[in-house]
Protein backbone atom coordinates (compact mmCIF):
# COMPACT_ATOMS: atom_id res chain seq x y z
CA UNK A 1 0.00 0.00 0.00
CA UNK A 2 1.42 3.74 -0.85
CA UNK A 3 1.80 5.07 2.62
CA UNK A 4 2.26 8.15 1.09
CA UNK A 5 -0.92 8.07 -0.86
CA UNK A 6 -2.69 7.03 1.87
CA UNK A 7 -1.50 10.07 4.31
CA UNK A 8 -2.67 11.86 1.43
CA UNK A 9 -6.06 10.88 1.23
CA UNK A 10 -7.01 10.94 4.53
CA UNK A 11 -6.22 14.52 4.66
CA UNK A 12 -8.04 15.42 1.17
CA UNK A 13 -10.97 13.47 3.14
CA UNK A 14 -10.75 15.32 6.12
CA UNK A 15 -10.82 19.11 4.11
CA UNK A 16 -14.65 19.89 3.60
CA UNK A 17 -14.46 22.64 5.25
CA UNK A 18 -13.46 24.44 2.38
CA UNK A 19 -15.57 27.29 0.63
CA UNK A 20 -16.15 25.80 -2.94
CA UNK A 21 -16.75 21.80 -0.57
CA UNK A 22 -18.69 20.05 -2.87
CA UNK A 23 -20.55 16.17 -1.49
CA UNK A 24 -20.43 14.36 -4.79
CA UNK A 25 -16.72 15.39 -5.73
CA UNK A 26 -15.76 14.73 -2.51
CA UNK A 27 -17.76 11.05 -2.55
CA UNK A 28 -16.13 10.44 -6.02
CA UNK A 29 -12.76 11.18 -4.50
CA UNK A 30 -13.29 8.09 -1.70
CA UNK A 31 -13.80 5.64 -4.33
CA UNK A 32 -11.54 6.49 -6.75
CA UNK A 33 -8.99 6.40 -3.68
CA UNK A 34 -10.11 3.36 -2.37
CA UNK A 35 -9.43 1.75 -6.02
CA UNK A 36 -5.85 3.23 -5.97
CA UNK A 37 -5.14 2.14 -2.26
CA UNK A 38 -6.46 -0.80 -1.88
CA UNK A 39 -6.17 -3.22 -5.05
CA UNK A 40 -9.86 -3.60 -6.31
CA UNK A 41 -10.87 -3.52 -9.35
CA UNK A 42 -13.92 -0.81 -8.37
CA UNK A 43 -15.66 1.08 -5.93
CA UNK A 44 -18.98 2.11 -5.52
CA UNK A 45 -21.17 4.37 -2.75
CA UNK A 46 -24.89 4.36 -1.63
CA UNK A 47 -25.74 7.22 0.12
CA UNK A 48 -29.12 7.54 2.31
CA UNK A 49 -31.50 10.10 0.62
CA UNK A 50 -33.21 12.58 3.24
CA UNK A 51 -36.22 10.72 2.20
CA UNK A 52 -35.55 7.88 3.78
CA UNK A 53 -34.34 5.70 0.71
CA UNK A 54 -30.23 4.24 -0.36
CA UNK A 55 -29.16 6.32 -3.55
CA UNK A 56 -26.19 5.89 -5.64
CA UNK A 57 -23.91 8.70 -5.62
CA UNK A 58 -20.47 7.72 -6.78
CA UNK A 59 -18.53 4.95 -8.27
CA UNK A 60 -14.78 4.43 -9.74
CA UNK A 61 -16.76 3.25 -13.09
CA UNK A 62 -19.44 2.41 -14.99
CA UNK A 63 -19.89 -0.79 -14.02
CA UNK A 64 -19.40 -0.65 -10.47
CA UNK A 65 -22.38 2.83 -10.65
CA UNK A 66 -24.96 -0.23 -12.61
CA UNK A 67 -23.93 -2.76 -10.33
CA UNK A 68 -25.29 -0.51 -7.22
CA UNK A 69 -28.29 0.38 -9.06
CA UNK A 70 -29.08 -3.18 -9.47
CA UNK A 71 -28.89 -3.58 -6.06
CA UNK A 72 -31.71 -0.73 -5.06
CA UNK A 73 -33.79 -2.31 -7.82
CA UNK A 74 -34.18 -5.65 -6.98
CA UNK A 75 -33.34 -4.85 -3.40
CA UNK A 76 -30.68 -7.25 -2.28
CA UNK A 77 -27.15 -7.45 -2.32
CA UNK A 78 -24.18 -6.82 0.22
CA UNK A 79 -24.23 -3.07 0.39
CA UNK A 80 -27.85 -3.65 1.29
CA UNK A 81 -27.10 -5.46 4.16
CA UNK A 82 -24.19 -3.71 5.37
CA UNK A 83 -26.17 -0.71 5.32
CA UNK A 84 -29.18 -1.63 7.28
CA UNK A 85 -26.99 -3.50 9.95
CA UNK A 86 -24.48 -1.02 10.00
CA UNK A 87 -22.16 -3.79 9.66
CA UNK A 88 -19.20 -4.77 7.59
CA UNK A 89 -20.57 -7.24 4.62
CA UNK A 90 -18.19 -9.77 2.57
CA UNK A 91 -18.69 -12.31 0.05
CA UNK A 92 -15.34 -14.05 -1.07
CA UNK A 93 -16.61 -16.41 -4.11
CA UNK A 94 -19.83 -14.75 -5.83
CA UNK A 95 -20.23 -17.85 -7.85
CA UNK A 96 -20.93 -20.19 -4.19
CA UNK A 97 -22.78 -17.73 -2.26
CA UNK A 98 -26.49 -18.53 -2.19
CA UNK A 99 -27.31 -15.23 -0.18
CA UNK A 100 -28.03 -12.75 -3.36
CA UNK A 101 -28.49 -15.06 -6.30
CA UNK A 102 -29.69 -12.33 -8.43
CA UNK A 103 -26.69 -9.71 -7.67
CA UNK A 104 -23.96 -12.38 -7.34
CA UNK A 105 -24.97 -13.00 -11.15
CA UNK A 106 -24.79 -9.42 -12.21
CA UNK A 107 -21.66 -9.42 -10.83
CA UNK A 108 -19.71 -11.57 -12.05
CA UNK A 109 -21.55 -10.81 -15.75
CA UNK A 110 -20.19 -7.49 -14.53
CA UNK A 111 -16.63 -8.83 -14.17
CA UNK A 112 -16.43 -9.22 -10.43
CA UNK A 113 -15.71 -12.26 -8.47
CA UNK A 114 -15.74 -10.98 -4.72
CA UNK A 115 -17.24 -8.12 -2.73
CA UNK A 116 -16.84 -5.92 0.41
CA UNK A 117 -19.23 -3.95 1.91
CA UNK A 118 -18.28 -1.27 4.63
CA UNK A 119 -20.77 0.76 6.54
CA UNK A 120 -20.45 4.69 6.42
CA UNK A 121 -21.43 4.82 10.27
CA UNK A 122 -20.74 7.12 13.08
CA UNK A 123 -22.22 5.55 16.07
CA UNK A 124 -25.45 4.71 15.66
CA UNK A 125 -26.54 6.88 12.53
CA UNK A 126 -25.33 4.88 9.35
CA UNK A 127 -25.21 7.07 6.66
CA UNK A 128 -24.32 4.70 3.57
CA UNK A 129 -22.16 2.45 2.60
CA UNK A 130 -19.04 2.18 0.65
CA UNK A 131 -18.45 -1.24 -1.43
CA UNK A 132 -15.13 -2.77 -3.08
CA UNK A 133 -15.52 -5.36 -5.70
CA UNK A 134 -12.94 -7.40 -6.84
CA UNK A 135 -11.97 -9.44 -10.10
CA UNK A 136 -10.48 -12.36 -8.33
CA UNK A 137 -12.01 -15.06 -6.00
CA UNK A 138 -10.87 -14.83 -2.18
CA UNK A 139 -11.25 -13.59 1.02
CA UNK A 140 -9.82 -9.71 1.41
CA UNK A 141 -6.80 -9.05 2.45
CA UNK A 142 -7.46 -7.93 6.64
CA UNK A 143 -5.09 -4.76 5.98
CA UNK A 144 -7.61 -4.02 2.86
CA UNK A 145 -10.95 -4.25 4.76
CA UNK A 146 -8.94 -1.81 7.58
CA UNK A 147 -7.72 0.49 5.45
CA UNK A 148 -11.03 0.96 3.24
CA UNK A 149 -13.12 1.09 6.99
CA UNK A 150 -10.97 3.59 7.89
CA UNK A 151 -11.13 5.74 4.71
CA UNK A 152 -14.87 5.21 5.19
CA UNK A 153 -14.98 6.58 9.05
CA UNK A 154 -12.93 9.46 7.89
CA UNK A 155 -15.51 10.54 5.63
CA UNK A 156 -18.60 9.36 7.50
CA UNK A 157 -16.79 11.89 10.34
CA UNK A 158 -16.35 14.53 7.86
CA UNK A 159 -19.78 14.73 6.72
CA UNK A 160 -21.12 14.70 9.91
CA UNK A 161 -18.86 15.96 12.73
CA UNK A 162 -18.83 19.56 13.64
CA UNK A 163 -21.44 20.96 10.81
CA UNK A 164 -22.99 23.87 11.42
CA UNK A 165 -27.00 23.57 10.28
CA UNK A 166 -26.08 25.90 7.39
CA UNK A 167 -24.03 22.91 6.05
CA UNK A 168 -26.24 20.64 6.60
CA UNK A 169 -28.64 22.62 4.23
CA UNK A 170 -25.60 23.09 1.49
CA UNK A 171 -24.84 19.31 1.75
CA UNK A 172 -28.60 18.36 1.07
CA UNK A 173 -28.83 21.29 -1.47
CA UNK A 174 -25.73 19.30 -3.80
CA UNK A 175 -26.88 15.86 -3.09
CA UNK A 176 -30.66 16.89 -4.41
CA UNK A 177 -28.79 18.32 -7.55
CA UNK A 178 -26.61 15.90 -8.20
CA UNK A 179 -29.16 13.31 -8.16
CA UNK A 180 -31.49 15.15 -10.19
CA UNK A 181 -28.08 15.71 -12.75
CA UNK A 182 -27.92 12.08 -13.03
CA UNK A 183 -31.24 11.40 -13.86
CA UNK A 184 -30.86 13.90 -16.37
CA UNK A 185 -27.90 11.36 -17.54
CA UNK A 186 -30.22 8.79 -17.81
CA UNK A 187 -32.71 10.48 -20.52
CA UNK A 188 -29.81 11.23 -22.64
CA UNK A 189 -28.52 8.25 -22.83
CA UNK A 190 -32.01 6.90 -23.29
CA UNK A 191 -32.66 9.69 -26.20
CA UNK A 192 -29.43 9.39 -28.27
CA UNK A 193 -29.38 5.19 -27.90
CA UNK A 194 -33.01 5.46 -29.58
CA UNK A 195 -32.06 7.74 -32.04
CA UNK A 196 -28.52 5.79 -33.34
CA UNK A 197 -29.71 2.62 -32.68
CA UNK A 198 -27.48 1.61 -29.89
CA UNK A 199 -27.62 0.26 -26.43
CA UNK A 200 -27.91 2.44 -23.28
CA UNK A 201 -24.07 1.64 -22.47
CA UNK A 202 -23.09 2.33 -25.71
CA UNK A 203 -24.86 5.72 -25.64
CA UNK A 204 -23.35 6.16 -22.30
CA UNK A 205 -19.61 5.87 -23.41
CA UNK A 206 -20.47 8.62 -26.27
CA UNK A 207 -21.51 10.72 -24.25
CA UNK A 208 -18.85 10.32 -21.45
CA UNK A 209 -15.59 10.97 -24.40
CA UNK A 210 -17.81 14.01 -26.37
CA UNK A 211 -18.04 15.24 -22.53
CA UNK A 212 -14.27 15.06 -22.04
CA UNK A 213 -13.19 15.79 -25.28
CA UNK A 214 -15.50 19.09 -25.61
CA UNK A 215 -14.70 19.82 -21.85
CA UNK A 216 -17.93 19.94 -20.74
CA UNK A 217 -19.19 18.74 -17.60
CA UNK A 218 -21.22 15.44 -18.41
CA UNK A 219 -24.93 16.78 -16.61
CA UNK A 220 -24.53 20.03 -19.06
CA UNK A 221 -23.86 17.89 -22.04
CA UNK A 222 -26.94 15.71 -21.11
CA UNK A 223 -28.94 18.36 -20.82
CA UNK A 224 -28.70 20.10 -23.89
CA UNK A 225 -29.29 16.72 -25.46
CA UNK A 226 -32.67 16.18 -24.04
CA UNK A 227 -33.23 19.71 -24.30
CA UNK A 228 -32.38 19.53 -27.71
CA UNK A 229 -30.18 22.65 -27.99
CA UNK A 230 -27.12 20.05 -29.08
CA UNK A 231 -27.29 19.22 -33.16
CA UNK A 232 -27.59 15.42 -32.68
CA UNK A 233 -26.14 12.95 -35.69
CA UNK A 234 -29.33 11.51 -38.04
CA UNK A 235 -31.22 8.99 -36.95
CA UNK A 236 -29.36 6.03 -37.30
CA UNK A 237 -32.76 3.17 -37.20
CA UNK A 238 -33.50 1.82 -34.18
CA UNK A 239 -33.99 -2.05 -34.10
CA UNK A 240 -37.43 -3.33 -34.73
CA UNK A 241 -39.16 -3.85 -31.19
CA UNK A 242 -40.97 -7.62 -30.90
CA UNK A 243 -44.18 -5.72 -30.09
CA UNK A 244 -45.81 -2.04 -30.78
CA UNK A 245 -47.92 -0.19 -28.26
CA UNK A 246 -50.05 2.00 -29.48
CA UNK A 247 -51.19 5.73 -28.14
CA UNK A 248 -53.46 8.03 -28.95
CA UNK A 249 -52.98 11.63 -30.47
CA UNK A 250 -53.74 13.81 -27.82
CA UNK B 1 -39.97 4.69 8.17
CA UNK B 2 -39.40 3.24 4.86
CA UNK B 3 -39.69 5.62 1.89
CA UNK B 4 -42.66 3.77 0.23
CA UNK B 5 -44.42 3.99 3.66
CA UNK B 6 -43.87 7.37 3.61
CA UNK B 7 -44.35 8.24 -0.14
CA UNK B 8 -47.78 6.27 0.71
CA UNK B 9 -48.46 8.63 3.92
CA UNK B 10 -47.98 11.72 2.06
CA UNK B 11 -50.19 10.44 -0.67
CA UNK B 12 -53.03 10.17 1.48
CA UNK B 13 -52.27 13.54 3.03
CA UNK B 14 -52.75 15.25 -0.29
CA UNK B 15 -55.80 12.89 -1.10
CA UNK B 16 -57.43 14.16 2.04
CA UNK B 17 -57.24 17.89 1.18
CA UNK B 18 -58.91 16.91 -1.91
CA UNK B 19 -61.45 14.71 -0.72
CA UNK B 20 -62.03 17.59 2.16
CA UNK B 21 -63.15 20.04 -1.11
CA UNK B 22 -64.69 17.21 -2.99
CA UNK B 23 -62.76 17.53 -5.96
CA UNK B 24 -60.57 15.15 -7.50
CA UNK B 25 -56.51 15.35 -6.41
CA UNK B 26 -53.99 17.99 -7.80
CA UNK B 27 -51.16 19.60 -7.54
CA UNK B 28 -52.77 22.20 -5.29
CA UNK B 29 -53.84 20.24 -2.73
CA UNK B 30 -50.09 19.65 -1.91
CA UNK B 31 -49.81 23.16 -0.22
CA UNK B 32 -52.49 22.43 1.99
CA UNK B 33 -51.55 19.29 2.90
CA UNK B 34 -47.49 20.19 3.33
CA UNK B 35 -47.68 23.32 5.45
CA UNK B 36 -48.91 21.34 8.78
CA UNK B 37 -46.58 18.34 8.11
CA UNK B 38 -43.03 20.08 8.24
CA UNK B 39 -44.26 23.04 10.69
CA UNK B 40 -43.98 25.84 8.03
CA UNK B 41 -46.32 29.12 8.13
CA UNK B 42 -47.71 29.30 4.51
CA UNK B 43 -46.48 27.28 0.83
CA UNK B 44 -46.75 28.29 -2.72
CA UNK B 45 -46.98 26.50 -5.43
CA UNK B 46 -45.85 27.73 -9.26
CA UNK B 47 -46.46 25.93 -12.18
CA UNK B 48 -44.43 25.97 -15.43
CA UNK B 49 -41.10 25.36 -17.09
CA UNK B 50 -38.88 28.24 -15.74
CA UNK B 51 -39.90 30.20 -12.63
CA UNK B 52 -39.95 33.62 -14.60
CA UNK B 53 -42.60 32.67 -16.83
CA UNK B 54 -44.40 29.88 -13.93
CA UNK B 55 -47.77 30.87 -12.79
CA UNK B 56 -48.88 31.15 -9.15
CA UNK B 57 -51.15 27.37 -9.31
CA UNK B 58 -51.84 28.00 -5.19
CA UNK B 59 -50.96 30.08 -2.37
CA UNK B 60 -52.04 29.26 1.57
CA UNK B 61 -52.17 32.69 2.42
CA UNK B 62 -51.43 36.26 1.51
CA UNK B 63 -47.91 36.44 2.48
CA UNK B 64 -46.84 33.57 0.97
CA UNK B 65 -48.40 35.62 -2.39
CA UNK B 66 -46.35 38.24 -1.43
CA UNK B 67 -43.17 36.02 -1.59
CA UNK B 68 -44.00 34.55 -4.40
CA UNK B 69 -44.96 37.59 -6.14
CA UNK B 70 -41.89 39.77 -5.06
CA UNK B 71 -39.09 37.13 -6.60
CA UNK B 72 -40.83 37.96 -9.67
CA UNK B 73 -40.50 41.56 -8.98
CA UNK B 74 -37.39 41.85 -8.49
CA UNK B 75 -35.85 38.72 -10.28
CA UNK B 76 -34.09 37.28 -7.54
CA UNK B 77 -34.75 34.47 -4.63
CA UNK B 78 -34.70 31.01 -3.69
CA UNK B 79 -37.71 30.28 -6.43
CA UNK B 80 -35.63 31.39 -8.80
CA UNK B 81 -32.00 30.04 -7.79
CA UNK B 82 -33.91 26.79 -7.15
CA UNK B 83 -35.52 26.72 -11.12
CA UNK B 84 -32.15 27.20 -12.02
CA UNK B 85 -29.99 24.91 -10.06
CA UNK B 86 -32.60 22.02 -10.50
CA UNK B 87 -31.63 21.50 -6.61
CA UNK B 88 -33.52 22.93 -3.70
CA UNK B 89 -32.93 26.66 -1.88
CA UNK B 90 -32.96 26.04 1.92
CA UNK B 91 -32.99 29.72 3.31
CA UNK B 92 -33.37 29.08 7.02
CA UNK B 93 -32.45 32.75 8.23
CA UNK B 94 -33.47 35.31 5.52
CA UNK B 95 -31.59 37.76 7.94
CA UNK B 96 -28.31 35.47 8.13
CA UNK B 97 -25.01 37.82 6.22
CA UNK B 98 -25.20 35.13 3.46
CA UNK B 99 -28.31 34.81 2.16
CA UNK B 100 -28.75 38.64 3.10
CA UNK B 101 -25.51 39.19 0.41
CA UNK B 102 -27.37 36.66 -2.06
CA UNK B 103 -30.60 37.81 -2.06
CA UNK B 104 -29.79 42.04 -1.46
CA UNK B 105 -33.28 43.17 -2.51
CA UNK B 106 -35.61 40.10 -1.89
CA UNK B 107 -34.04 39.67 1.72
CA UNK B 108 -35.26 42.38 3.60
CA UNK B 109 -38.37 42.50 0.95
CA UNK B 110 -39.40 38.98 1.98
CA UNK B 111 -38.75 39.84 5.70
CA UNK B 112 -40.90 43.05 5.68
CA UNK B 113 -44.06 41.07 4.55
CA UNK B 114 -43.17 38.49 7.20
CA UNK B 115 -41.08 35.44 6.37
CA UNK B 116 -37.86 34.60 8.36
CA UNK B 117 -36.74 31.42 6.56
CA UNK B 118 -37.81 30.09 2.98
CA UNK B 119 -37.77 26.68 1.36
CA UNK B 120 -38.01 26.41 -2.34
CA UNK B 121 -37.83 22.79 -4.22
CA UNK B 122 -37.88 22.56 -7.76
CA UNK B 123 -39.95 19.84 -9.11
CA UNK B 124 -38.23 18.45 -11.67
CA UNK B 125 -37.68 15.03 -13.08
CA UNK B 126 -34.06 15.45 -14.77
CA UNK B 127 -34.60 17.73 -17.59
CA UNK B 128 -38.30 18.13 -16.86
CA UNK B 129 -39.38 20.98 -15.16
CA UNK B 130 -42.91 21.65 -13.66
CA UNK B 131 -42.55 24.44 -11.72
CA UNK B 132 -41.30 25.06 -7.96
CA UNK B 133 -42.77 24.44 -4.15
CA UNK B 134 -42.11 27.19 -1.60
CA UNK B 135 -42.53 26.84 1.85
CA UNK B 136 -42.03 29.83 4.42
CA UNK B 137 -41.85 30.44 8.41
CA UNK B 138 -42.03 33.36 10.23
CA UNK B 139 -39.33 32.42 12.67
CA UNK B 140 -36.41 31.53 11.66
CA UNK B 141 -34.55 27.87 11.53
CA UNK B 142 -33.89 24.80 9.68
CA UNK B 143 -36.08 22.17 8.39
CA UNK B 144 -35.23 18.78 10.50
CA UNK B 145 -33.70 15.92 8.22
CA UNK B 146 -37.20 14.08 8.86
CA UNK B 147 -39.17 17.86 7.85
CA UNK B 148 -36.29 17.72 4.70
CA UNK B 149 -37.67 14.64 3.70
CA UNK B 150 -41.39 15.05 4.31
CA UNK B 151 -40.99 18.73 2.17
CA UNK B 152 -39.06 16.56 -0.53
CA UNK B 153 -41.59 13.88 -1.03
CA UNK B 154 -44.01 16.21 -1.20
CA UNK B 155 -42.22 17.94 -4.16
CA UNK B 156 -42.00 14.40 -5.94
CA UNK B 157 -45.63 14.11 -5.54
CA UNK B 158 -46.50 17.71 -6.71
CA UNK B 159 -44.25 17.35 -9.98
CA UNK B 160 -46.22 14.09 -10.84
CA UNK B 161 -49.55 15.83 -10.32
CA UNK B 162 -48.58 18.54 -12.10
CA UNK B 163 -47.11 16.61 -15.30
CA UNK B 164 -49.83 13.85 -15.31
CA UNK B 165 -53.27 13.20 -14.36
CA UNK B 166 -52.90 9.67 -13.85
CA UNK B 167 -51.19 9.23 -10.20
CA UNK B 168 -50.87 6.22 -8.48
CA UNK B 169 -49.52 5.50 -5.31
CA UNK B 170 -48.21 2.32 -6.81
CA UNK B 171 -45.80 4.32 -9.04
CA UNK B 172 -44.70 6.35 -6.53
CA UNK B 173 -41.70 4.05 -5.97
CA UNK B 174 -37.75 4.39 -5.85
CA UNK B 175 -36.49 5.53 -8.24
CA UNK B 176 -35.57 3.22 -11.62
CA UNK B 177 -32.98 4.22 -14.33
CA UNK B 178 -34.95 2.37 -17.04
CA UNK B 179 -38.15 5.02 -16.50
CA UNK B 180 -35.59 7.73 -17.13
CA UNK B 181 -33.90 5.89 -20.43
CA UNK B 182 -37.20 4.98 -21.49
CA UNK B 183 -38.20 8.54 -21.07
CA UNK B 184 -35.26 9.75 -23.16
CA UNK B 185 -36.46 6.89 -26.15
CA UNK B 186 -39.49 7.68 -26.44
CA UNK B 187 -38.48 11.31 -26.94
CA UNK B 188 -37.17 9.42 -30.53
CA UNK B 189 -40.06 7.45 -31.03
CA UNK B 190 -42.47 9.92 -30.59
CA UNK B 191 -40.70 13.13 -31.84
CA UNK B 192 -41.88 15.20 -28.78
CA UNK B 193 -40.04 16.92 -26.16
CA UNK B 194 -39.24 15.59 -22.61
CA UNK B 195 -42.04 16.36 -20.49
CA UNK B 196 -44.55 14.85 -23.37
CA UNK B 197 -42.31 11.34 -23.54
CA UNK B 198 -42.81 11.50 -19.89
CA UNK B 199 -46.74 11.98 -19.67
CA UNK B 200 -46.85 9.21 -22.55
CA UNK B 201 -45.22 7.30 -20.71
CA UNK B 202 -47.21 6.85 -17.57
CA UNK B 203 -50.08 6.85 -19.57
CA UNK B 204 -49.44 4.15 -21.56
CA UNK B 205 -48.75 2.37 -18.16
CA UNK B 206 -51.67 3.25 -16.23
CA UNK B 207 -54.04 2.89 -19.35
CA UNK B 208 -52.62 -0.66 -20.15
CA UNK B 209 -52.57 -1.38 -16.09
CA UNK B 210 -49.16 -1.91 -16.36
CA UNK B 211 -46.14 -1.14 -13.39
CA UNK B 212 -44.41 1.82 -14.97
CA UNK B 213 -41.21 0.35 -14.28
CA UNK B 214 -42.46 -2.94 -16.16
CA UNK B 215 -43.47 -1.08 -19.02
CA UNK B 216 -39.93 1.07 -18.99
CA UNK B 217 -38.08 -2.14 -18.76
CA UNK B 218 -39.35 -3.50 -22.33
CA UNK B 219 -38.57 -0.19 -23.97
CA UNK B 220 -35.02 -0.09 -22.82
CA UNK B 221 -34.65 -3.96 -23.75
CA UNK B 222 -36.34 -2.55 -27.03
CA UNK B 223 -39.17 -5.67 -27.03
CA UNK B 224 -42.01 -1.97 -26.71
CA UNK B 225 -41.73 0.31 -28.86
CA UNK B 226 -45.13 3.41 -28.67
CA UNK B 227 -46.45 4.45 -31.74
CA UNK B 228 -49.08 6.98 -32.48
CA UNK B 229 -52.20 6.27 -33.07
CA UNK B 230 -52.68 8.25 -36.31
Amino acid sequence: MDGQLLSDTFVELTDTMVADFDIIDFLHVLTARSVELLDVSAAGLLLADPRGELRVVAASSEAARVLELFQLQSDQGPCLDCFRSGQPVGCVDLSADPRWPQFAHQAQQAGFSAVQALPMRLRDQVIGALNLFRGTVGAFDPEVVHVGQALADVATISLLHDRSMRRTDTLNEQLQTALNSRVVIEQAKGKLAERLGIDVNQAFTLLRDQARNSNQRLSDLARAVVDGTLALPAPGGSPRASRAGRIRQP
Amino acid sequence: MTSIERRGRVWGLVAEQAAARGRRVSAADVCAAVVPEVQVTGAWLSAGPDAQAGHLLQVTDEVARQIADLQLTLGEGPLLDASASSGPVLASELADGEWGSRWPAFGPAASQAGAAAVFAFPLVVGAIRAGVLGLYRDRPGPLSDFQLGDALVFADTATLLLLDAHERPADLNSYRAEIDQATGMLTEQLNVGITDAFVRLRAYAYVNDIQLADVARDIVARRLRLVLDP
